[in-house]
């Protein structure tokens, strides 16, 4: 008997400890982030085959495998700028706000998913180069299409809200951009490998 | 190799392990593989919580450790050198963890104490997730801190392969490992001390402490919190 309720109360001990909202693994407290990395933006432009409209390149004509190499690293450096300028928004929206941190580095975001656009062209696939792009990008370019227009949308969005001191909005706003960056990522690239 | 315990006697069914620690034996199990299978499967937010209940058992395990059941605690357990030679030539008669194997349980709760502090500091890799505490490091600290977190867990994995083999070894020799730390009783000789058991109200405050702590991780660890 005495057991048993031990038992009971560890268990909803347990369920309580762990009753934090998801919402919270965003709260951590954070000091921004000194990254000075510099931003692909430049490197993005020299492609030079990259499209100057925002419309997917998807179907477009296969480049060749020297242009695919570009663009594939390319993509890469965009990328993991991407990475770096949500990590530094993560930090900047944690604890106390840090609004020019905000601003600079949505800005980039919204830059860098605009980019995006002309990095995933028929051919610069896993079977070109390394890459942790899954084929199914290209078998399902419209879904893949889809799921781009909604990061941009969601980047432009938090750029448009960072410009205001609503930090209540912002943080709704990036967790909208995390859950875009998330739902193509879960989808169509694939483990990292060690 | 370590003989039986089997000297003179008829065995008895006595209690070996006490609720406390067979409750965290089988939620930390049942934890490290969902912690697995939810960060393969996308769902960091789970992963992160798991890791969460993680450090609440282990904080409570470390306590009852000092204050629990005759066989929980780490001084009833943790021998010497000598003791383990004196073990491995099959003098040893006791309940509870056997020199070596107390060896075996030291190594896995640090093993997953590290594992537990890599991920509180950790981020993934889009930024979407931090861990309780990584706003208390650098971005560049984060990010090699989740890789060292991911090489990590093969370290759990090879002390978790070790404790399986031994208990498949006892079990070759005539030792049920697995049914005593479900039911909490062994047969044991007649003659060796029982379990002395802990008091349930001292586990209680020692869950109340290990809830208390983890909230306070999760909260950023404030006032050290930026």
């Amino acid at each position: 008997m005495r057991s048993t309720l031990v038992a009971a109360a560890c268990a909803c001990a347990l369920l309580a400890a762990c009753n934090w909202k998801a919402g919270q693994a965003n709260s951590a407290q954070g000091n921004i982030s000194q990254d000075n990395r510099p931003p692909a933006t430049a490197k993005a432009s020299a492609v030079t085959n990259a499209p100057a409209s925002n419309e997917m390149v998807m179907l477009a004509v296969p480049v060749s495998k020297d242009q695919a190499l570009r663009i594939m690293h390319v993509r890469h450096e965009g990328m993991e700028a991407m990475g770096d300028a949500t990590k530094a928004l993560h930090r900047a929206l944690s604890g106390t706000p840090d609004l020019a941190t905000i601003r600079s580095n949505a800005a980039k975001v919204a830059q860098l998913s605009e980019q995006a656009s002309t990095w995933f062209p028929a051919g610069t696939g896993p079977d070109v180069g390394k890459t942790r792009a899954k084929p199914a990008i290209w078998q399902n370019s419209e879904d893949f299409a889809t799921r781009l227009r909604a990061l941009q949308t969601a980047a432009r969005a938090l750029e448009t809200t960072s410009k205001s001191n609503d930090v209540a909005a912002m943080n709704a706003r990036f967790a909208d951009l995390g859950g875009t960056c998330k739902a193509c990522h879960d989808k169509y690239r694939a483990e990292e490998k060690h | 190799m370590p003989r039986q315990v089997s000297r003179g006697g008829e065995a008895l069914t006595q209690r070996v392990w006490d609720l406390p620690v067979r409750l965290v034996h089988w939620l930390l199990a049942a934890l490290i593989a969902f912690s697995w299978w939810s960060v393969h499967h996308h769902h960091t937010d789970w992963h992160i919580w798991s890791g969460c209940a993680i450090l609440t058992l282990l904080v409570f395990r470390i306590l009852w450790g000092f204050v629990g059941s005759s066989t929980a605690r780490f001084s009833s357990f943790v021998r010497g050198p000598r003791a383990v030679a004196a073990y491995w030539r099959g003098k040893w008669s006791g309940i509870g963890h056997n020199p070596l194997g107390a060896l075996s349980v030291l190594a896995l709760l640090a093993a997953v104490a590290v594992q537990v502090g890599l991920g509180l500091v950790s981020e993934d890799e889009d930024g979407i997730f931090m861990g309780p505490l990584a706003g208390l490091v650098s971005t560049d600290t984060s990010d090699k801190a989740r890789d060292l977190h991911e090489l990590w867990f093969n370290v759990i994995l090879a002390l978790v392969a070790l404790h399986l083999l031994a208990i498949g070894y006892y079990r070759l020799r005539g030792r049920k490992l697995t049914l005593p730390m479900i039911t909490g009783r062994a047969p044991l000789p007649s003659g060796t001390e029982a379990m002395r058991p802990g008091k349930w109200w001292i586990a209680l405050i020692c869950l109340g402490f290990a809830i208390g702590f983890t909230r306070w991780i999760i909260a950023g660890a404030p006032p050290f919190s930026p």
